[in-house]
């Protein structure tokens, strides 16, 4: 060992003396409650669902033989099932397309610092939680008893629900926009229109495209499923093979909605890349 | 008496980077030795092949008469919880207790489910609080680790290797990220604490002064070979000159 | 040679044009083939309005009591549902996770297993599981668990990739096994975001769950089906408004914890 030990020891803090007290970090207890209330409430859930346990044995072996009959798909009926998965696909854009273009103008009423008024800025956002916060398809049952089965009702649940949804993110996007840009604006003396042709639309864009896209991807997701109960498209198709126990071709139907839904997801990210590019 | 004897050390990362070239030097029981050089030298990749956090090509690393090389992974364990490690970005877990971070040096020498569920026993968790207490942290406790200052993280960290009661300590670039006054305060906690308890220590640092203070010996590595090997006055400017200078690759 | 500024934005004007077109394109297509026009959409929502304030409006508070059980099994549903799929998830997780996977081939089989139960819709999944387990809550539970796992595991292995290694190589240098470094070093990053997207899923399987119900997976969009089909309009305006209260409320709590969690 070295003999000159070069250690200025008055560095060194000597350690209090006083015991702290000896308890657990406060988020840590948080969290392990919410892990234990967790778990107590899944027990109880379970208790309350009171599900049949021997229905579940025997519909897991009659479930394999279901799937068994349904293989191999059958391809057969391709020209009905693509034209189904097409209806789907225009259901989306259709109703994706009135959801933007609806939203777009309803946006400019709803961001806070564009609006007219707040009131008619919170009225709107208060419509637009409640249309969101209704699921796709219970739009859809209200529109097939109040306009008949067919395309038409899932297109019009698809806008609704978009517009819901779009409102929200594009007032959000405007209220985002720096607001010494609105105030530079209007001291040239732009009027309202103005402002927002040639100030707003420019900065929002972007994010506008982004987001129609992002929501006619879910869209789509939902335009695939909508015709199971009544709305058209490639769902409807699966249902009515499902009740006839056409099988095989039920499982060409379930390969096919796949392979629309994971498509979309793919070109939709590629899609949101290019527009951050552009 | 040798604790650490390497031979013919080379390591060869997956990329081609040949990182150690036929390394050998022993490690007497009680040195304090640094380890300089500039950056990519191959420092890191010397202590972490003596932990085998990197797999050495080829070689042979004796430490206490055993081979560590080709160990299996049980006795890696024991070998492995005699060694404390203790890294320039301190790499506690940033979410748990300071206390709880000190206790991971335990899991070595625990049961391994008793350990995976963090059920630490009585007398570990008092050895905890002493070791804290040794390096001033008792008051910071049941703090997450990642509320603490970068010394007192590094403080945490030393005393976590502590608890591992090791016979070695490894300290890669302990004092990178700490400013010059806190840096002095680690560097004196590990001297003195490794000159207490009689733990032999090898420490990388790019700072030669810092080097020159501290160490019992230094080790000098340029492009993953040894160039200098003796005492802080040996060290003579022409030879700091000649481990800082960058090499054409032939 | 590199392209001036004036080439690039010249070629990104016809990239946007380009995307423009095309989109307008495909919509004209499916505008004529859906038979889709204005006055048909402003006929429509006229349609809906009647129905809504006329047909539907007000709603039957006294019908609401009946609603209550199959609002709660769709809250259960949900639940069990939620920690079924985290449960599986947190497992499946690590041999998703490129940096934990205990082997490469492994870890595409689990990713492309998530991938193929989330692309699923949880309606497609009742649809076949009506037809094995009868209508009901088993079926309701079992779809949403399915796709539960497939959403959870992709977003736990993206979790677990995301972690320091750091603090996970330094628990392994002190000699812990290899559960000891999942258990001490790796879960303790990552529970509260874990936590946190299992409470996300929660709150979308109550969305899922409420439609869920509509082909045969029940609950309360069952209830509210049957109410339709027969014709009581103004009981199932009264489901409606329960259903919208339970995925506001449920959005709110979740929120709330996730919050006070990261
Ligand atoms: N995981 C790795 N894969 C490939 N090359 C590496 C890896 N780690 C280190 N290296 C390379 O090995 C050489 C030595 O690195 P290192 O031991 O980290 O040096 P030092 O710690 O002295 O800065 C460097 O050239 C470095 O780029
Ligand atoms: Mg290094």
């Amino acid at each position: 060992m070295k003999e000159n030990m070069p250690i200025n020891n008055n560095i060194i803090t000597s350690p209090s003396k006083t015991e702290p007290p000896r308890k657990k970090t406060k988020r840590d207890r948080f969290l392990t409650g919410i892990l234990i209330f967790g778990g107590l409430f899944f027990i109880f859930s379970l208790i309350q669902l009171n599900l049949d346990y021997s229905r579940l044995i025997s519909g897991t072996s009659k479930l394999f033989s279901f799937v068994g009959h349904m293989m191999p798909p059958d391809f057969s009926t391709w020209e009905k099932v693509i034209g189904a998965g097409l209806e789907s696909l225009q259901i989306a854009i259709v109703g994706t397309s009135i959801g933007v273009v609806l939203a777009l103008f309803l946006s400019f009423l709803a961001a806070e610092n564009l609006s007219p008024h707040r009131t008619i800025s919170w009225m709107i956002k208060g419509i637009a939680a409640f249309v969101r916060a209704i699921p796709a398809l219970i739009w859809v049952l209200i529109f097939i008893v109040a306009v008949g089965m067919g395309p038409f009702p899932g297109i019009l649940a698809l806008a609704f629900n978009s517009l819901g949804m779009l409102v929200k993110v594009f007032a959000q996007s405007i209220e985002e926009i720096d607001d010494g840009v609105l105030e530079a604006m209007r001291s040239t003396g732009a009027s309202w229109m103005q402002v927002i042709f040639q100030g707003v639309i420019p900065t929002v864009l972007t994010a506008y495209m982004s987001w129609s896209i992002f929501r006619l991807e879910i869209d789509f997701r939902y335009a695939t499923i909508l015709g199971m109960v009544g709305a058209g498209g490639i769902g409807w198709e699966l249902t009515s093979a499902m009740r006839m126990y056409r099988l095989e071709e039920a499982s060409f139907i379930i390969l096919v909605i796949f392979l629309m839904v994971f498509t979309v997801e793919v070109t939709g990210n590629q899609l949101k890349k290019m527009i951050q590019r552009i | 008496m040798e604790i650490l004897e390497i031979q013919n050390l080379t390591k060869i990362y997956k990329d081609g980077t040949t990182a150690l070239r036929d390394i050998s030097f022993n490690v007497k029981k009680g040195e304090f030795a640094i380890i300089i050089g500039s950056s990519g030298a191959g420092k890191s990749t010397i202590l972490r092949s003596i932990n085998r956090l990197v797999q050495p090509t080829s070689g042979s690393i004796l430490f206490q008469n055993k081979e560590i090389t080709t160990s299996s992974k049980g006795e890696l364990r024991k070998i492995r919880r005699e060694m404390g490690m203790i890294f320039q970005g301190f790499h506690l877990i940033k979410r748990v207790s300071v206390l709880k971070n000190v206790l991971h040096g335990r899991l070595g020498y625990m049961n391994s489910f008793k350990g995976a569920i963090g059920a630490f026993s009585k007398e570990d968790e008092e050895a905890a609080w002493s070791l804290l207490e040794r390096v001033g942290l008792t008051d910071q406790a049941y703090k997450r680790a990642g509320e603490l200052s970068g010394g007192q993280q590094q403080r945490v960290a030393i005393a976590r290797a502590l608890a591992q009661k090791p016979a070695l300590i490894l300290a890669d670039e302990p004092i990178a990220s700490l400013d010059p006054t806190t840096s002095e305060t680690i560097m004196n906690y590990l001297y003195q604490i490794c000159h207490e308890d009689g733990i032999t220590c090898i420490v990388n640092l790019h700072q030669v002064e810092v080097a020159k203070r501290y160490a019992t010996r230094i080790l000098g590595v340029q492009q993953g070979t040894i160039i200098f090997d003796g005492s802080a006055t040996e060290l003579s400017d022409s030879e700091i000159q000649h481990i800082y200078q960058k090499k054409l690759v032939v | 040679m590199k392209p001036s500024i004036n080439h690039i934005q010249k070629r990104k004007k016809i990239q946007t044009i380009l995307i423009i077109g095309l989109f307008a394109l495909f919509l004209s297509w499916s505008l004529i083939d859906t038979g889709f026009n204005v006055p048909k959409l402003l006929n429509g929502i006229g349609e809906t309005f009647r129905f809504i304030f006329i047909d539907m409006f007000p709603p039957n508070l006294s019908s609401l009591k009946g609603f209550m059980g199959p609002a709660l099994d769709t809250v259960y549903m949900s639940f069990v549902a939620m920690v079924i799929s985290a449960i599986s998830a947190f497992f499946l997780s690590f041999i998703a996770a490129y940096n934990l996977t205990p082997h490469p081939t492994l870890q595409y089989a689990v990713r492309g297993l998530a991938s193929f139960l989330q692309s699923i819709p949880a309606l497609v999944w009742v649809l076949v599981l009506v037809a094995a387990y009868g209508l009901g809550l088993i079926a309701g539970t079992i779809a949403l668990t399915l796709s539960g796992t497939g959403l959870l595991t992709r977003s736990f292995a993206e979790i677990l990739e995301e972690i320091d290694m750091g603090p996970v190589e330094a628990v392994q240098s002190t000699g812990a096994s290899w559960i000891q470094v999942i258990g001490q070093a790796v879960v303790p990053q990552v529970l509260p975001g874990m936590v946190g997207w299992s409470l996300y899923k929660f709150d979308l399987n109550i969305r899922e769950a409420a439609v869920i119900g509509m082909v045969g997976g029940g609950g309360i969009g069952f209830a509210m089906q049957r109410s339709l089909s027969l014709f009581q309009y103004k009981d199932a305006f009264m489901a409606i408004l329960l259903i919208f209260t339970l995925i506001i409320g449920i959005e709110y709590l979740t929120n709330k914890v996730r919050m006070r969690l990261l």
